[in-house]
Parts: C-alpha cells; structure tokens; sequence
C-alpha cells in the first residue's frame, strides 16, 4: 500500500472523532486505531490467504477470526502469544484506558498483554515471551478461539 | 478513620443523634458535622437533618464487622481463612485482591467494603452501590489444577449465591446467563471474576460479588437512569438480612464452591444453575463488539455457555452482552 495512501488515512482519522480505521485493498489491509492518549498507530498488514478473508470477515459467526493470519502463526511459532482459552479479546483494562501492549512495547516474560473475557470472567493474559511487539492480531473486542495467535512478540 | 466514617457509627443505630451530642462525641465542632453528614450523603447514606433536632438515618444499618463475620464462618472456612480485610472505602475489592501478595495454597482471602470509589462491572462499568447498601465482597482462591473451562466458575458462583440466600428464606432468584442475579428481571446483583493464570500452572481467581441488601429510592433511580436492568434489592424480594451473617454465610458457600468446582468442574452445578435460569426459551439480543444479533437462549451446555438459538440454528456463546428482548 503507497505509504502516502497510508499518511493521509492517518491525517482523516485525525481530523475526525473516529477512533479506528480499517482498509483492506487486495491482500493488504491497515489498521490505523487512536489509543487513549489521543496517538494515532498504524499497522499493516498483508494477508498470505486472500480468499480466506471474506470468511474470516464475516461478523455472523462470534468465534471466526476477524484477522486471519494463520500461516505467519504456524511458522513463527515461537514468536506468537497465542490465546489459552475461547472468549472476548479487549486490549485494555477498560474501555478507553491505556491498551496494555501495542506495537513497539518492550514487553517481559509474565507482563499482562490483553484480557480475555468469557462468562464474565476477565482472564488477565501474561505475555511467556520477552521482547518487542511487532503484530497485534486481533482488534479490541474480536472474540477469539483456543490457540489463536494475539501477538506477535520478536 | 476518616472523621466521616467514624460519624456512620455513631448513627448507624438509626435513632436521632443531635448535633452538639454528635460534636463532642467526635470532638469537633457542630459545623464539622454538618460537613460530614454532607459527605456521607455523597457516598449515597441517606442520613435526615432535622432542624433544631438532629441527624438521623432513615435506615438502621448494620455495619461490617470481621468479628462478626468471624463468628459466621463454618470450621472449614475458618480454617482456610488467610486474610479477611475490611475498608470503609477502596477504589474495588477485586482489584485489591488481585493486587495483593500471593496467598499460601489451600487458603482463601475476603476484600470487602462498605463503599467503593471504582466499582467495576463487567468492562469497567460503574457498580453504583452506596455506602453500607449491600455487600461488596471479593474472594480469592489460587487453583493448583484449574478444571477448564474456568469461567464456569462465574456460573457456579451463581449458583453458590442462591444457596446463600435460600438460607435466609430468599428463594425466588434467578440466574441470567453468565453473571447477574435477577428479581423478576431486575437484577439484584451481580457477579465479576477475575484470573491471573500462568501457562499450565496455577491459576488465582478473584471472584467479585455485588448484592443489593437496601437500596435507597434514589439510588435505584439513578440506576435505572444509567441504562441496562433495573436494580431492586433483598428489602424489596424478602427480609434485610444481618449484612455480617450474609457475608459469612457468603464465604461459607463460596468456599464449598471452588472446592466443589476444582475437583468436579461446572457438572454438580448445571442442574440448579438451570433451573433458576432467567433466559431460558426467551427472545434475547447478542450483542459483541462489532455484532448485534437476535434469537432465543435454550439453556446453557454442560460447560456453561450459553445456547442460543439464531436462524434456526443452536450456537455456544462463550461472551459478548445478552439481554432480554421485550417484543414489541
């Protein structure tokens, strides 16, 4: 995606009260979200399955993954924190506080990168990886399966 | 203690206190009262000032004492007992256990407290309780093996709850999926859990409880004015328990539970989980982050997720917002 496509997304969402913005052009889509302090980060991303995204995508069914990505889950393994139970994923503790990682976080072994929730139970996801936040693959309220891949830590 | 709240003691018995008694008792002036009789006020006490008389509460209360609470406890969760802690104040009893030093296996700790500054609902919704209006009561437990799903446990605490109640002769509750404790459709409290958990190892669950014991009219207006179900409370469904023995009892319960649970899972529970099931064979509205959805709740599965019916088809809901739909 030409990157000036990308500044001037960041400039709409700026200007506007929106608080995130998807695009999906082809196999590349870009997510530019504005986090609690007002920030705007970016992310792109290119989908390696194209025509898995019109299924993943489809908002009937609560357990699909929103954002596919199951090939760079598979082959960076050790690089991935995956989701240890089906539920709810939400970035932050609350709605609009601070997110609890986002993409550049130096993150430690047991610092808390998400809640899960399911039946009301807020299960406070503890990073097993050190390091950098280089992907976040799902979106604050995506429901998530057993073993999907949250992020991705290098 | 803060001057406020040595003053709800003094008042706490219900009769008329007259100021100047009030002023020497605490040692300030009768100004100070007043100032203090408008701070309870803010924290939702309702306490009359009658001119030229003095300061009287409109309820007795009874306020939480861990003696008391002590003396409500079973042998086996006395024994258990690492640590019952009692505030006036705190910003939420879950995020104070959840904060807290670790606790040795096999021993359980209480957090409760009369008012709390940050009360949370699921997603950080407020919980507006006011002082000494109900019970605030956390309870954390480490499970050494948790039994999977965990989250059943909200529903098993549901269940633990209308045990609780049942001995006070309250029987008529109902459960409405995953977590709120409803009155005929109003909700008489609520449940919240939270889990910090390693990798395949122990899991420390903190489970939350909020129950309306005496709510007062304005606060349950200003409930109801904040959207979702409207509150009703214990004085209204049946009888003001004594506030220490309920919580006592409370602990109690909650302490066969996540034993029962740890050994068992959510199986010992469903059948009269289900019976109290508030939802069931009712239209509902499904509501996640980006979807909203209708259908009909069927019950819950033998894991505690919820069935529901959606075109036709019977899905498992594992979280999201589900509430009751009222045709039109």
């Amino acid at each position: 995606m030409d990157i000036r496509k990308v500044k001037k997304l960041i400039e709409l969402l700026e200007e506007s009260g929106i608080g995130e913005i998807e695009i999906k052009e082809g196999e590349e889509s870009v997510r530019i979200s504005r986090q609690g302090n007002g920030a705007v980060t970016t992310y792109v991303q290119t989908t390696s399955a194209p025509t898995a995204a019109p299924a993943a995508a489809a908002p009937a069914a609560p357990s699909a993954p929103v954002i596919s990505n199951e090939e760079a889950a598979a082959t960076r393994a050790e690089n991935t924190v995956t989701a240890p139970m089906v539920g709810t994923f939400y970035s932050a503790a609350a709605p609009g506080a601070r997110a609890f990682a986002e993409i550049g976080t130096e993150v430690k072994v047991g610092q808390t990168l998400c809640i899960i929730e399911a039946m009301k139970m807020m299960n406070q996801i503890e990073s097993d990886k050190a390091g950098k936040i280089t992907a976040i693959l799902v979106k604050n309220g995506d429901p998530v399966e057993f073993g999907q891949a949250l992020f991705l830590v290098e | 203690m803060n001057r406020k709240f040595c003053l709800a003691r003094l008042l706490a018995d219900g009769r008329l206190h007259s100021g100047e008694r009030l002023a020497h008792e605490l040692g300030v002036t009768r100004a100070a009262i007043a100032k203090q009789v408008k701070a309870l006020n803010e924290l939702g006490l309702s306490v009359h000032a009658l001119p030229r008389a003095g300061y009287q509460l409109v309820h007795p209360i009874e306020l939480l004492d861990a003696a008391s609470i002590r003396e409500s406890l079973s042998d086996m969760a006395a024994a258990s007992l690492g640590r019952l802690e009692i505030f006036d104040e705190l910003p939420s009893t879950n995020s104070h256990l959840v904060d807290a030093a670790p606790l040795k296996p096999g021993s359980f700790a209480v957090c409760l407290s009369e008012f709390q500054t940050a009360g949370r609902g699921r997603r950080g919704r407020v919980w507006l309780a006011p002082y000494a209006s109900g019970l605030c009561l956390s309870f954390g437990w480490s499970f050494a093996e948790p039994p999977q799903p965990l989250s059943a446990i909200t529903l098993a605490v549901g269940v633990a709850v209308l045990r609780c109640l049942a001995q006070f002769g309250i029987t008529n509750v109902q459960l409405k999926w995953p977590n709120d404790l409803l009155h005929a459709d109003k909700k008489l409290g609520g449940i919240l859990c939270e889990l910090k958990a390693e990798a395949a190892g122990p899991a420390f669950c903190v489970i939350g409880i909020g129950l309306n014991v005496r709510l007062p009219e304005d606060s349950q207006r200003a409930i109801t004015a904040h959207g979702g179900l409207s509150p009703t409370d214990l004085a209204t469904v049946g009888t003001v328990p004594s506030r220490n023995r309920l919580a006592g009892a409370l602990i109690n319960e909650l302490m066969n539970t996540v034993l029962t649970f740890a050994s068992q899972g959510f199986a010992p529970f469903f059948d009269e989980w289900s019976a109290a099931d508030a939802l069931r064979d009712r239209p509902v509205r499904l509501v996640s982050a980006s979807t909203e959805r209708f259908g009909v709740a069927r019950g819950i599965d033998s894991l505690g997720y919820l069935r529901a019916e959606l075109d036709g088809k019977i899905e498992q809901i594992a979280s999201g917002d589900v509430s009751l739909r009222v045709p039109l």
